[in-house]
């Protein structure tokens, strides 16, 4: 009993000390974000003495923040969406195909993994504008679907491999076919190790400022990352339009985060219960 | 079971069974394979062929064999900072193996039992990971300034001169620093994974354990820790793929150049000056040469991966 | 409800393999027409006349740059133009100085480029030129006659055909705290050792005397050594000894230059290797530094940021009984992309850019930059002012050390930029003395630079 409660103690006391480390940047950011520039450097730790919105309304003004993030909105859930759909599909295939070519294909989609994907970028380019998607945000769509299949492939294959095999032999038993037995049986098992697919991927994807910056110069086609990153090398010198952005870019990410933080580390962590 | 496979896939009727299922694959696979070789295998090969030309800017038409290579072996300026990048890659790999993988299984392991808080600490554990790196880099610059940044602060505060040191400005300590900022933002997805590991393991065990009088020391290790080893090595590959890739927290804490001194250029850093950008303040790429370090790196990478994965059958199997 | 939501996917899928199979055919397709030079109109120029549905003459340029921190000037610049010629707008897009030119690059070998651009002077902007992508400009009416051979000669052949308009030069100098100074009893000094000696004063009165770090290296470089290098060199005359090999490039004056580095180390502040370029701005206008050396190109930052103070700039004394030159660096042009389908409505902007209204906007919009024309705009900010006065008072202007001729360094070898970068910095950091530093800034060219290696 005592060894359970020094075990809690020191527990609270890992876990506390932690949350402070991750808490105190990211409130830094914040209050910084809400004072004039002189106080953030007298004093940047501190509450604000003068409150001003004005890096906000800067920000605000200067950026189409609102469009920005309706595009990023966008380009992430569509990517998404087929990186799961697509990437689940030739997983199955690849886990289930016992066949020398279903090897090699395994090693081919995760050998993406490592290579730097910049190395591509001109041909990407020349390829985005021979379908005339340069300057749409539809151009980044299938660039970002590429780029998710290695680790979509990787996770979904070693998962649906450690999958019962009993499961799917019963079922084609029942006359099922394959694409019935990876659309009623697989898919929704496979729910969790999608949740980590598409967190890695959501990550990368909202996050990209190289291709929007080599395929969009166009206002109304910016995500945020790439507004941030020209409206960050624009207020370099001013630090609360800065933090200002930057905050505009990291919160909305954040209250999603803690809205779905549940959902989303159960999703993540459910999968394991079978045992 | 074939009666029923041929009424589902009726085009495929006149194949026999085993060619159908061929077909069938070939059909699950068809749209990732399109979409992948098209946007990323292509362009990415099509790039490492131009590791054999020379010339300026992006598309190098000159063909020289293996020049690019060989000058990257043994130009002394090239071998240099070729061996530098790869000995720091080296090093913010190892950082983040060992500290953010060792804290990601302590918190798991701290996580996994239930008590009141639980939730919220998983949910501020993984939060940094949803920001973006560009905002991560400029908060760590802000509070390891050596002028007005809080860590130097606390030091100061606490009459501890002598660690209130220029964190990002010495070539000793900005690669660590730079490192750990990064295991700050990520650790929360190796503590995910292990709790999801650790999640699976059944508490019957671990009470009939506890039960025979085993400690918490022993659980961890006799139990627990075996029962992960997949998932260690899941965590391990991908801290490895990651990281040998790493670009955006070195570009934005310290420059494309790996300020101070190349002291924290990695194979990312280096590729991109050499083959994207440019030096300052000249500006013209070499894409030749890019290529072959891009090479050089995935070469270095699909190494450790086939091994692992070579090794993570063999493991399977036996 | 599940059928339906997989119809949707399947459509999905399937538009998205039209999209690929498309694009697998492009992609073989379309290297072989690069680099093209009449490739397809950037969609801004598409988008404009949709959107306006006006006639046909209606032509929006872009116009790529560098200076994400002038959007507003060069806004009020291209208005003035629109002014003068309504049917020609003119959109500054520009991107942040370490991406330029990646992203210029890129944009420009896949055709999709802005139809005007910021070029850079020397290797970097003749090398897009013989690439093809810049415009030459031997028949723009009057560009001979409104620049200086020496403010053409940047961004021009050797047989002298240009290729970019000279906008902007930029000065440097040391900008410093008046009350700062007056409070210590410190005059403006006249020589660098008087300098020194205000520098102690400061120091012992626990003021930090110069606020520059070297966290982002080019700073230390651009705006301190190579101001220090002219007055010890003799300017121009000196420079060209040299690029000609008639001096080494370990000479006693540039042993001297970075005996100066050197001198001012114990004046920087307390962790100078972490102090990044703007954070040595914010303690001069903090107040917190009592000087900061830098370029004219900062007056607007200053004018809105160090407003607690008064505040003036000087130019760094020679050593005693030397002659002051100013670095007076002729910076960036702006030259047309040769596939641009709007060549003569770029042309028409970049003849604007000869007149002397567009150097008296660029002059009195952005305090800092001078216009390179050659009937000079007078100028209303004071200290834009007193920076045009160094180069009055000086025994002569030239442009920084190292950049004609000493960039071009090829593959596997070091440029003087980047030696001289490393050197300064390792001078700074106590792991070389001047001469170690001279002598190995001299071995670094003299491997590839001939006059280097074949040195008096």
């Amino acid at each position: 009993m005592r060894w359970n409660r020094l075990q809690l103690f020191f527990t609270y006391v890992v876990l506390t000390i932690w949350s402070v480390i991750v808490l105190f940047p990211i409130w830094t950011l914040l209050i910084n974000s809400f004072k004039p520039q002189k106080q953030i450097f007298k004093d940047p730790f501190g509450l604000p003495d003068t409150f001003t919105l004005d890096g906000y309304r800067e920000a605000w003004n200067t950026g189409r923040f609102d469009l920005y993030f309706i595009n990023t909105i966008i380009v992430t859930v569509i990517a998404l969406g087929l990186i799961l759909f697509i990437g689940s599909m030739a997983a199955y295939a690849l886990a289930k195909w016992k066949s020398p070519v279903a090897s090699f294909l395994y090693v081919f989609f995760i050998a993406g993994l490592m290579i730097p994907i910049r190395l591509g970028t001109l041909d990407l380019v020349r390829l985005i504008k021979a379908l005339n998607l340069q300057d749409t945000y539809w151009s980044l769509i299938p660039v970002y679907v590429a780029m998710g299949m290695p680790i979509a492939t990787f996770v979904l294959t070693a998962f649906i491999k450690e999958l019962p095999g009993e499961m799917f032999e019963a079922a084609k038993i029942d006359g099922a076919s394959e694409w019935q037995v990876y659309s009623r049986i697989v898919l929704p098992l496979m729910r969790p190790a999608m949740a980590t697919v598409a967190i890695f991927n959501m990550i990368k994807i909202w996050n990209d400022f190289w291709f929007p910056l080599v395929f969009i110069r166009a206002e109304e086609s910016r995500t945020v990352a790439l507004g941030v990153s020209l409206l960050f090398g624009q207020y370099r010198t001013d630090w609360t339009r800065a933090l200002a952005v930057l905050s505009l870019a990291a919160v909305p990410m954040l209250i999603l985060y803690v809205l779905l933080a549940r959902e989303f580390i159960k999703g993540l962590t459910a999968g394991a219960v079978k045992g | 079971m074939s009666q029923t496979m041929l009424n589902k896939s009726g085009s495929a009727g006149f194949l026999n069974p085993k060619n159908r299922l061929t077909l069938t694959w070939v059909l699950f696979l068809l749209p990732a394979l399109l979409v992948y070789l098209t946007f990323m295998a292509g362009p990415l090969f099509d790039s490492l062929r131009l590791s054999l030309y020379t010339g300026e800017g992006y598309n190098p038409t000159e063909f020289v064999g293996f020049q690019n290579y060989i000058n990257l072996f043994t130009n002394p300026l090239w071998r240099e900072k070729f061996i530098n990048a790869f000995t720091n890659t080296c090093i913010f790999f190892a950082i983040h193996m060992l500290v953010q993988n060792t804290l990601g299984l302590l918190f798991a392991n701290l996580l996994s039992t239930d008590f009141k808080g639980r939730n919220f600490f998983r949910t501020i554990i993984f939060a940094p990971a949803t920001l973006s790196v560009l905002v991560v880099g400029f908060l760590w610059t802000l509070i390891l300034n050596p002028q007005w940044g809080a860590v130097n602060k606390i030091f100061m505060a606490m009459d501890l001169k002598q660690f209130a040191l220029p964190w990002l400005g010495r070539e000793n300590l900005a690669l660590p620093v730079i490192s750990l900022t990064s295991v700050w933002q990520w650790v929360g997805m190796p503590t995910v994974m292990f709790l999801a590991g650790l999640m699976g393991i059944s508490d019957e065990l671990l009470e009939a354990a506890r039960i025979d009088g085993a400690s918490e020391w022993d659980i961890f290790w006799r139990i627990k820790f075996p029962l992960l080893k997949p998932v260690i090595g899941v965590v391990a590959i991908l801290t490895f793929v990651d990281n040998f890739n790493a670009f955006d927290i070195i570009y934005a804490m310290a420059g494309a150049k790996g300020e101070p001194g190349y002291s924290t250029d990695l194979l990312a850093t280096l590729f991109y000056r050499t083959g994207i950008a440019g030096e300052h303040p000249v500006g013209i790429p070499d894409m030749g040469m890019g290529a072959a370090i891009a090479t050089m790196t995935f070469a270095i990478l699909m190494t450790g991966v086939l091994s692992w994965l070579y090794f993570s059958r063999k493991q399977a199997t036996e | 409800m599940q059928k339906k939501l997989f119809g949707l996917l399947s459509l999905l899928v399937l538009l998205s393999l039209a999209l690929t199979a498309c694009g697998g055919g492009a992609a073989t397709e379309a290297p072989a027409e690069e680099p093209a030079a009449t490739e397809e109109a950037p969609a801004a120029t598409e988008e404009a006349p949709a959107a306006t549905e006006a006639a046909a003459e209606e032509i929006t340029l872009t116009l790529g740059s560098w200076r994400v921190d002038d959007v507003a000037a060069w806004e009020a610049i291209n208005a003035a133009f629109h002014e003068k010629y309504p049917n020609i707008t003119v959109k500054f897009d520009p991107t942040n100085p370490p991406d330029y030119n990646a992203t210029l690059r890129t944009q420009l070998e896949t055709g999709t480029g802005p139809d005007l651009y910021f070029v850079r002077s020397f290797a970097t902007g003749r090398e897009l030129f013989d690439a093809g992508y810049v415009a030459s400009l031997k028949d723009l009416p009057g560009i001979n006659d409104s620049f200086t051979e020496a403010s053409r000669a940047p961004w021009a052949t050797e047989t002298g055909e240009p290729y970019a308009v000279p906008i902007i030069a930029v000065s440097h100098g040391v900008y410093y705290n008046k009350e700062i100074f007056a409070a210590n009893g410190i005059e403006v000094p006249a020589t660098w050792e008087e300098l020194m000696a205000a520098s102690q004063t400061l120091l012992d009165a626990g003021v930090i005397p110069f606020a520059n770090g070297t966290k982002d290296a080019w700073d230390i470089n651009e705006v301190v050594m190579m101001q220090f290098i002219p007055s010890n060199i003799g300017g121009f005359e000196g420079r060209m000894a040299y690029l000609n090999g008639d001096r080494c490039f370990n000479s006693e004056e540039m042993v001297a230059s970075f005996q100066q580095i050197d001198d001012m180390q114990p004046y920087l502040p307390n962790g100078f290797e972490a102090v990044s370029y703007y954070d040595a701005a914010q303690l001069f206008a903090q107040g917190q530094a009592a000087m900061m050396m830098d370029g004219s190109w900062s007056i607007g930052a200053f004018e809105k940021d160090a407003t607690d103070f008064e505040w003036g700039v000087f130019y760094p004394p020679a050593l005693e009984g030397k002659d002051t030159y100013v670095t007076f660096h002729i910076d960036a042009a702006i030259g047309a992309n040769a596939a641009s389908p709007n060549l003569e409505a770029a042309m028409t902007f970049l003849e604007f850019l000869e007149s002397s209204d567009f150097a008296g906007l660029l002059g009195n919009n952005l305090p800092g930059f001078f216009p390179l024309t050659k009937d000079v705009p007078t100028l209303s900010d004071p200290i834009a002012a007193d920076f045009m006065a160094f180069n009055e008072s000086a025994a002569g202007v030239d442009i920084r050390f190292v950049w004609e001729k000493l960039l071009a360094a090829p593959s596997g070898s070091v440029d003087a930029y980047t030696s001289l970068n490393n050197n300064v910095i390792a001078v700074l950091k106590d792991e070389k003395t001047p001469q170690e530093a001279a002598d190995a800034f001299n071995a670094d060219l003299a491997a590839w630079y001939e006059p280097a290696a074949g040195c008096k």
